[in-house]
């Protein structure tokens, strides 16, 4: 669940942040058009994100090649848009009719193509877990869609407050701040896009001076792209520190004991709105750097046990193993080298799943179990416990054993040709 | 007049984003940055080189409509895109390419493809031999190695390839994670056939006139290639 909800907020955050602001900023800033064109740009962005993601999943017509053609048509639509939108913007006085009309549409498309580009990936979340837990009535897939859940409600939150954040900044500013979200939107699906064409081969990797080239910046970008997320969240926060710096020193004009009230009022609730984008921003900061590290770390696999060698065996008596649960031993040699293998009773039967605690896809990473099943340490894939002894795929690495008197026999020898996958 | 603007407006919005897309034209680039690709095969051509196509176009595999019993029609076919790593390095009697594209969901309890970040694959096809493989023929059989090193030094993915089939074939391959960005060598490991219990006819009359040992007598058939410049990608 915490995975997903990491997963989630991290995939939308930006998008979120800048449609939340995009959107306030169209409907309250440019009248009846501006609404529609605000509706239009955000229902817009959710209808081309799910088609998007039906295309990609459900049929073959969008391959991934061709998503990134896409993606890349859809940045340079979207960068026209913004250069537009701020030639417009600098010709609101004297082209006041048609620069309403260019900024709300061009806004609009800006809107519908971030949508369009970062949803996908979130709406096919349930079917990819679904691709593994077939139902979606099982606990699992449950608990990670409550995590989707919590991830898009957090976003949604973000969004709305940074939008209604911004509309309470004075003009200056309010442009000032959605301009500075444009910017590091526009910068950071460059730096994609250079990745799609360097990858496919589109451009040269042209050296720009010394061994500076065109892949260190991909490069750099690519394993720092969480400090797009972070910028966009610091952009985000400058908004409510503009509305407290502003609200301690409300200068408005007023007549009657009345209209003071009125504006007491308009500027608690400018506060609480503050509040609510920071109480956002937080959590979605706590998310991205606590809670990941938290998601992500590595399950420790429970300690060897005890198990003697006799005769050049390694002697594993059934009462160690008949509880049905993962039992880890070990063999050491003479490297110093501890050689693990794993041992289960398998479900309603009386035989046992014995294995290596290595596979050959993932190395020595071990085993775990959770909720009654056998899960790989590394990948995460569900062992079918009736399989374990089995060769192939995630399966625990194939060794030999016996039977005799009631213990499980497993040979130095045998185990000793394992050594090289314990490193 | 209004009317004339937006239409000068919507004409620049759209001229410029064509004009922009105009850029990703479909060229074949050099091979520049493809730095040594060689082979360890004690039997291989030690001049064998890569070969400098690394267009992603060039490695389409096509993917022929799947769609329960149906016949597949022209209209419904679509295709995937490998992107390749290496292409054609010769390592004793094998052809080996490398490539890689979006972590796929595989049969056997492999269908998770959470945490991956691509689908690597080595195309391994054989060359001229005595081993009663045809050119061409996919060699099964064997176990690959696959070892993904970092600029640094360290391994930053390893282990071995499962066998699968795609729609466009056999092939070894695996999803594995590899989040950063760098510039890689890839290793790949190619064991004997024979040690998964492939046999020969050894006879003089039914036999293809060699043995593995031809081949193998030295140890695995090895290829390296460095300089591999990945960014991971959004699939």
């Amino acid at each position: 669940m915490l995975k997903y909800f990491v997963d989630t907020t991290e995939a939308l955050l930006s998008a979120a942040l800048l449609a939340g602001m995009l959107y306030f900023y169209i409907s309250s800033g440019f009248g009846r058009k501006g609404k529609i064109f605000a509706v239009i740009g955000l229902l817009g962005g959710i209808a081309g994100a799910g088609t998007v993601a039906y295309l990609k999943n459900g049929t073959k017509l969008l391959t991934s090649s061709k998503w990134n053609e896409i993606v890349l048509i859809l940045f340079f639509i979207a960068l026209g848009a913004l250069i537009l939108f701020w030639i417009f913007s600098a010709l609101r006085k004297p082209l006041k009719q048609v620069s309403e009309w260019a900024a709300c549409l061009l806004l609009c498309i800006i809107m519908l193509i971030g949508i369009t580009y970062a949803l996908p990936d979130v709406l096919v979340y349930p079917y990819s877990i679904l691709l593994v837990e077939k139902s979606m009535l099982s606990t699992t897939f449950i608990f990670k869609f409550i995590g989707i859940v919590f991830g898009v409600i957090l976003v949604f939150l973000a969004g709305l407050s940074a939008g209604k954040g911004l509309i309470r900044l004075p003009s200056g500013q309010k442009m000032l701040v959605l301009s500075l979200a444009l910017g590091l939107s526009g910068i950071r699906q460059s730096t994609m896009c250079l990745r799609i064409m360097l990858t496919k081969k589109m451009i040269a990797n042209h050296k720009l001076f010394g061994d500076f080239s065109l892949f260190k910046i991909a490069q750099f970008s690519s394993n720092h792209d969480n400090w797009f997320i972070f910028g966009m969240i610091f952009i985000t926060a400058v908004i409510p520190v503009l509305i407290w710096l502003k609200s301690r020193h409300v200068d408005e004009p007023y007549r009657t004991p009345a209209e003071k009230r009125k504006i007491l009022k308009k500027w608690l609730i400018n506060k609480r709105w503050a509040g609510v984008v920071w109480a956002c921003l937080v959590l979605s900061l706590l998310n991205l750097t606590e809670l990941k590290a938290i998601a992500n770390r590595k399950v420790e696999l429970s300690p060897v046990e005890d198990a003697p060698v006799v005769n050049g065996n390694v002697e594993v008596s059934f009462e160690q193993v008949e509880d049905g649960h993962l039992h880890r031993f070990a063999y050491t040699t003479e490297n110093n080298v501890a050689i693990r293998f794993i041992v289960i009773k398998k479900p309603n039967s009386s035989s046992y799943g014995i294995g290596l605690d290595a596979c050959d896809i993932c190395g020595e990473t071990g085993y775990y179990e959770k909720d009654g099943q056998v899960v790989c340490n590394l990948c995460d894939v569900v062992m079918n416990i009736n399989t374990i002894g089995f060769k192939g795929g995630c399966n625990p690495i194939v060794i030999p054993y016996s039977i005799e008197n009631g213990k499980i026999l497993v040979p130095v020898d045998g185990l000793s040709e394992f050594e090289k996958e314990f490193k | 007049m209004t009317k004339k603007l937006i239409a000068i407006a919507l004409f620049a919005s759209m001229a410029l984003s064509l004009t922009a897309c105009g850029n990703k034209a479909e060229s074949t680039p050099t091979a520049e940055n493809n730095s040594v690709a060689e082979t360890t095969a004690p039997a291989a051509d030690a001049d064998s080189e890569p070969a400098a196509d690394t267009s992603a176009e060039a490695a389409d595999a096509e993917v022929k409509s799947e769609a329960g019993n149906e016949a597949p029609s022209p209209d419904s076919e679509a295709g995937f895109t490998e992107i390749p790593i290496f292409e054609d390095i010769e390592a004793g009697f094998l052809n080996v390419s490398a490539v890689y594209f979006q972590p796929v969901p595989m049969s056997g309890g492999n269908e998770s493809i959470e945490g991956f970040d691509m689908h690597l694959e080595a195309d391994v096809s054989a060359l001229e031999n005595k081993l009663g493989f045809g050119v061409g023929d996919w060699v099964p059989y064997m176990t690959v190695d696959y070892k993904v090193i970092a600029s640094s030094g360290d391994t930053a993915a390893e282990g071995s390839f499962m066998v699968m089939s795609a729609s466009d074939g056999p092939h070894y391959g695996a999803n594995i994670s590899l989040p950063e960005a760098d510039t890689y060598t890839l290793e790949f490991t190619f064991h004997s056939p024979e040690e998964n219990g492939y046999l020969l006819h050894i006879d003089s009359e039914t036999g293809p006139g060699g043995t593995f040992d031809d081949y193998f007598a030295d140890g695995n058939l090895t290829v390296t290639y460095e300089g591999w410049e990945y960014i991971p990608q959004e699939w």
